[in-house]
């Protein structure tokens, strides 16, 4: 179930020299409900679809598989940091 | 003992290279060892690893920091993402996969993309854990690349 969880909080925060910047912070697992019904229902499509395709013979039928690896990579974004500091800017960005 | 180390010995033990051949060998080892390791050590920043997973445990992240200069990067990446896009690599259509080929050959690499099996792609992600790059420019920049 960790492995398909999609990130709970992007949190990105940019300061330039000479202007004061800005913070996004955004909590994403607002969208969960909204990602959820998206995502059941291409999933229900997607497997109609393989299903199809498997019984016309085709040699591809992983449109599921597809879907559920891409919530996979989604998932897996989860645990990103980066942190740049120069002499002219500040960038942070954090996925949780 | 490092594995370059072992693979030298194992060639003079096995009498493909000589005595003289293996000294320039691990020699010349110890001199690449001592011109690409940095001279400072890697801060640590969120309580980071400063330095390459052990022996045996498995990596979760690769680490990209830059240090020493102007400016500091710091970088966490799950290898979690380089994982599951290596999976979703594996199911794009055939059609779209040609496509993707052709335009990586464009650009010069050479690759492809339909060779990559789930084995491989654990194989790659367990055996990055060894790799580490450590570069010292001129100007006092250190850039140091491994995953912990």
């Amino acid at each position: 179930m960790n492995a398909i969880m999609p990130p709970l909080v992007i949190d990105v925060r940019v300061r330039e020299e000479g202007s004061r910047g800005f913070r996004i912070w955004f909590p994403f697992v607002i969208l969960w409900p909204l990602l959820l019904i998206i995502v059941g229902f291409a999933f229900v499509v997607a497997l109609l679809v393989d299903l199809a395709l498997l019984l016309a013979d085709s040699r591809y039928h992983h449109y599921t598989l597809l879907l559920f690896h891409s919530l996979q990579l989604l998932a897996a974004i989860r645990g990103t940091h980066a942190h740049i500091d120069s002499e002219t800017a500040l960038v942070d960005v954090n996925v949780y | 003992m490092s594995e370059d180390r072992k693979r030298i010995l194992g060639m003079l033990a096995e009498g493909k290279i000589t005595a003289d051949e293996a000294d320039l060998l691990l020699d010349s080892l110890g001199s690449t060892a001592e011109e690409t390791t940095p001279t400072t050590p890697a801060p640590s920043s969120n309580n980071w690893p400063t330095g390459p997973a052990e022996a045996g445990s498995k990596p979760k992240f690769m680490y990209v920091k830059v240090f020493g200069g102007k400016d500091t990067v710091d970088v966490k990446v799950p290898l979690g993402l380089l994982r599951a896009g290596l999976k979703l690599t594996s199911l794009i259509p055939a059609q779209a996969m040609e496509q993707i080929n052709e335009s990586m050959s464009a650009q010069g690499m050479s690759f492809d993309m339909n060779n990559l099996k789930p084995e491989d792609i654990e194989a790659l992600i367990e055996n990055l854990g060894e790799m580490e790059v450590n570069i010292a420019s001129g100007d006092g920049d250190h850039v140091r690349v491994f995953c912990a």
